[in-house]
């Protein structure tokens, strides 16, 4: 993609984090790096009521806006406190990005090229188009290859990795995400939103990295959890047309 | 005593803290409607011993006082699941205060 499309656009990169404070120094530095070739590109990290120095962390960089949640939301609010401040402020392209320092940077540009050229609506780093190097445990496998076979069940469309947050999204999308967007364990659910709102959804090949620190917030205990309440919501945005 | 007096007494207590808490202000009026209507229903059945035994021979409840416990319960069911839905209506609202109130802490901190 030419270089001079990109540099028009306003990009915000959202950086949900909630107690990262090993490893949000280090995602802010790989993504401060690539804003001084991109000047478009603004950095958003939303601290949801993170217990540690998280906060304190992101306030050292003072190019970095902060977003800092008097109270933990849970992922899906924190990510829509950026969608909301991406709608506020006149953003063409949102992205969400991990704190945790499993998407990287560099394929920054891999999936914020097909929203910018306006092949799609929303673009989606997987980890499964191509074979790559990431390797979750058996069962975290296990849980994307079922999610892949409900939203294909139910949209018609086959995501290969549907749980990615690595994800980019252009203005239309932006507004109905700062209108509603779902709670708890968002990912799945959300391609099953936009497929209602017809909005076209593409996936591009990245490399992920295992996580540089902290805790995954996804504990054996709450998997159960997590399939059913996911499952569940799924089903309902296709039964009745639920909002987000 | 008999238990249809006793229930019957335990739903006036019951009626008499509604009322009482909406005077204070504890309890929103708007709130202790359903509480009101259950107070009624609930110390209506208690006391009408033809009505309740009625009731019992044309649902052939072996035990008609029992019947209370079945509308004390439906009533119970109602007044929780009224409020899980405040309460997500609430949780809603305190979403989005949570999230508007860091957007514009950001703008006042960039104004500073």
């Amino acid at each position: 993609m030419n270089q001079n499309q990109l540099e028009n656009l306003k990009v915000l990169i959202i950086v949900p984090a909630y107690n990262e404070e090993e490893a949000i120094g280090l995602t802010i530095e790989g993504l401060l790096r690539l804003r001084s070739q991109m000047p478009g590109l603004d950095i958003c990290v939303v601290n949801d009521g993170s217990k540690d120095h998280t906060a304190d962390i992101v306030r050292q960089y003072s190019e970095v806006v902060l977003l800092d949640l008097p109270n933990n939301l849970g992922i899906g609010g924190a990510v829509q406190t950026g969608y909301k401040y991406a709608d506020y402020n006149g953003y063409d392209i949102a992205v969400q990005f991990d704190a945790d320092g499993q998407h990287s940077a560099k394929e920054l540009e891999t999936i914020i090229s097909p929203v910018a050229e306006g092949m799609c609506d929303m673009c989606i780093g997987s980890r499964f188009v191509e074979k790559t190097d990431y390797s979750g445990s058996p069962f975290r496998r296990m849980g994307i290859f079922y999610f892949e076979r409900l939203i294909r069940a139910m949209s018609g469309q086959r995501i290969t990795d549907p749980t990615s947050g690595f994800r980019a999204v252009n203005r239309d999308v932006i507004l109905l995400f700062s209108e509603a967007y779902p709670s708890d364990y968002p990912e799945p659910e959300v391609i099953i939103y936009l497929r209602r709102k017809k909005k076209r959804i593409e996936e591009r090949a990245v490399q992920m990295h295992s996580r540089q620190g902290g805790e995954s917030s996804i504990t054996p205990f709450k998997s159960m959890y997590y399939m059913a309440k996911v499952t569940l919501s799924i089903v309902m945005q296709r039964l009745v047309g639920g909002r987000a | 005593m008999d238990i249809s007096i006793f229930s019957f007494i335990l739903v006036i207590i019951l009626f008499l803290i509604v009322i009482e808490s909406v005077r204070r202000g504890i309890l929103e009026t708007k709130y202790s409607l359903l509480w009101i209507i259950t107070c009624l229903f609930m110390g209506f059945f208690s006391i009408s011993e033809t009505f309740i035994n009625r009731l019992g021979r044309l649902l052939g409840v072996f035990y008609p006082p029992s019947l209370l416990f079945l509308f004390g319960l439906l009533f119970v069911i109602i007044l929780v699941f009224d409020l899980t839905r405040r309460i997500s209506k609430l949780n809603k609202a305190m979403v989005n205060l949570t999230q508007e109130y860091s957007i514009l802490k950001k703008k006042l901190e960039e104004k500073e």
